[in-house]
């Protein structure tokens, strides 16, 4: 492998994609605007009334943020209503009379900060994720006026099932995998097979260049635009950097502040190794590929299951037994599985779960790079 | 298109610059390239002419090591192709202009160059100056018209200085008084030891060529200079001598 032809092939391919405007918008733009409406919609969305049980252990404090919640409610179309216990809180969730039970305990506003539970049934994670977003604004905002020194925590329990306070903390992961996936896919797979069919592959091959050197300089080339990629999708979805409010200009947000409990390096090594399978993947069927319409198609053939099955929306534990044993064998599983361990469990380099998942990945990475290097044959035609 | 500038000279080795030994290319029942044996000697032009779909790329193809032959051997420079290496001493201008739309001009021959594992800056240069393109070295290949894009793709096969040349029907698409500059080029470069092997189903461009092979449905059926293919077939028009030669061949098989 010569290092100036692969230089080469990779400042070419720079000097390709940084001149095609559309493409780098899908690339850059695409991503932050798809994963910025999903977190819109699974948040703020359904902006549903709230129907409230106040179970109140906390006496005059309690009172006063029961009167605040009222208000603030019921400016949105919903009622709280005042019950004796939680027993029949949880009576009046299950037959649906109130969507929401909030326990306020004793000794709130006594300097210490006890956590106040916010109760739904659980059977609508993503309705009552919209419905806890705008309880929990409103909960705080009542509490601080109570001036005790010390906001109360909330703790978000159902009846059924396991809460999750914020639904896009456990997508957010899968689909920062899943875009740069996609559309590091997309777009090598478009530019290979420009270069097939459009004579300059053929040119290529009638020079020394070797076609691991190729593979090599098309990795570099598009891993580049990956890293930058992933680095502002990842700033997107992870910041929240607060703009003050200009003039009539309300104060907002830049960024969809979801948390991470671990290392955002970790996760950016993840999805990188992720990308440079990518691009491989991308070479390799566009050999199978006649036109662009093609490596289009493919897209429902090749990525769609391949999002169904690991684990992006639905857990692997809800896939039905029979596809089950295919989830290993995806890419994707993997890069998944490794960012959620790094958003929602904070694992890290040391983790073994991490390290595994790292392997395959590099293994995958691998394995692609050998089958596109083989798919760019000499004998074209 | 300035003459000065000629390819480097060809490497002094005795024998053929090209040689093609029983050389075969079956697409499923097609045999596209059928049983070609032939030695072209260096410094020398040589023009493969006949119809559209007789097998001229895929001789070429052939003798770049661009696709496995079937059957057969081809050397070039005295080195059995396929090789890798051996890519570095050909320059290749295919029938499509095989150039990056969204590079410059300059960046294409840049590109081209170091993939010849030419590090010599001036090389791309030289190249873009024998073509007449130096200013137009900045602009976007998609941006050229084109008989420039033929020029460009002229410049990239050339970049390298190599000793042997193909160049797959290079004139089509290309204005007279380009047509007439490509000529006088590639006259200058045989004269310096470069050989050349053009296609081409131009009858009138033939006569610039030292030798001329034609090529009909996969086989040379008849090999010489204008003048002794003429006296042979009894003609004056090359059109009509291939129709003769056609003739004989069908007539043979």
């Amino acid at each position: 492998m010569s290092r100036h032809r692969v230089a080469a092939l990779f400042r070419r391919v720079v000097q390709e994609i940084r001149r095609d405007r559309p493409s780098l918008g899908l690339l850059f733009i695409a991503p932050l605007v798809i994963t910025g409406l999903l977190t819109f919609i699974l948040r703020e969305g359904q902006s549903p009334t709230i129907d409230a049980a106040i179970v109140n252990e906390a006496g005059q404090p309690g009172q006063v943020i029961s009167g605040l919640l009222s208000s603030s409610l019921s400016s949105q179309g919903g009622s709280v209503v005042d019950v004796a216990d939680e027993a029949s809180a949880r009576s009046g969730l299950r037959d649906g009379t109130i969507s929401v039970a909030i326990i306020i305990p004793a000794g709130l506003g006594s300097g210490s900060a006890p956590t106040i539970t916010v109760l739904t049934n659980g059977l609508d994670p993503s309705g009552e994720a919209g419905q806890l977003g705008s309880l929990q604004r409103a909960l705080l905002s009542a509490a601080s006026t109570i001036g005790a020194g010390h906001l109360p925590a909330i703790e978000h329990q159902t009846l059924y099932g396991t809460p999750s306070t914020d639904q896009v903390t456990n997508l957010a992961p899968a689909l920062v995998g899943f875009f740069i996936y996609f559309f590091v896919y997309l777009l090598t797979g478009v530019s290979f097979l420009r270069e097939r069919t459009g004579g300059t592959l053929e040119r290529l091959m009638a020079t020394p260049v070797a076609r691991g050197e190729v593979v090599a300089g098309y990795t570099l080339g598009f891993g580049l635009f990956a890293m930058i990629q992933v680095a502002l999708l990842m700033t997107w979805v992870l910041g929240s950097i607060q703009v003050p409010s200009i003039g009539p200009l309300p104060a907002f947000s830049i960024g969809l502040g979801v948390a991470v409990a671990g290392s955002p390096v970790v996760a950016f090594v993840v999805v990188l190794l992720l990308a440079i399978g990518a691009v491989s993947l991308g070479i390799f069927l566009s050999s199978i590929a006649r036109t662009e319409l093609q490596v289009i198609q493919f897209i429902p053939l090749v990525l769609v299951p391949q999002f169904l099955l690991s684990g992006v929306l639905f857990p692997l534990s809800s896939i039905p037994g029979l596809l089950q044993p295919i989830a290993p064998f995806l890419p994707l599983t993997h890069a998944v599985s490794a960012l959620r361990l790094v958003f929602v469990a904070g694992a890290g380099f040391d983790a073994p779960d991490i390290q595994l998942d790292l392997l395959v990945l590099a293994g995958f990475a691998a394995f692609f790079a050998t089958i596109a290097a083989l798919s760019i044959r000499r004998d074209v035609v | 298109m300035s003459v000065a500038t000629a390819a480097g000279a060809a490497t002094a080795a005795p024998g053929p610059a090209i040689r093609a030994a029983g050389l075969a290319k079956t697409f499923g029942s097609i045999r596209a390239v059928d049983d070609i044996s032939f030695e072209l000697a260096p410094g020398r032009i040589y023009g493969l002419l006949g119809p559209n779909g007789s097998g001229k790329t895929t001789l070429i193809r052939l003798l770049l090591g661009l696709t496995k032959a079937t059957s057969g051997r081809a050397e070039v420079l005295g080195v059995t192709m396929p090789s890798r290496s051996n890519l570095a001493r050909i320059g290749y201008m295919t029938q499509a202009d095989g150039v990056y739309p969204a590079l410059t001009a300059g960046e294409n021959v840049r590109f081209f160059a170091a993939t010849y594992g030419v590090r010599d800056q001036a090389a791309a240069r030289d190249a873009l100056e024998v073509v007449e393109l130096v200013d137009r070295g900045g602009s976007l290949t998609a941006t050229l018209s084109g008989g420039q894009r033929r020029r460009l793709s002229l410049a990239c096969a050339i970049v390298h200085r190599p000793p042997v040349l193909f160049l797959d029907e290079p004139t089509v698409g290309v204005d007279p008084l380009l047509r007439v500059a490509f000529w006088s080029y590639f006259r200058s470069l045989a004269q310096s030891g470069v050989t050349i092997v053009v296609s081409s189903h131009v009858m009138d461009e033939a006569d610039r060529c030292d030798e001329l092979l034609f090529v009909r449905a996969g086989k040379v059926i008849a090999r010489g200079t204008g003048q002794e293919i003429r006296a042979r077939a009894g003609t004056d028009e090359l059109e009509q001598a291939f129709l003769k030669f056609s003739g004989d061949a069908e007539v043979r098989a």
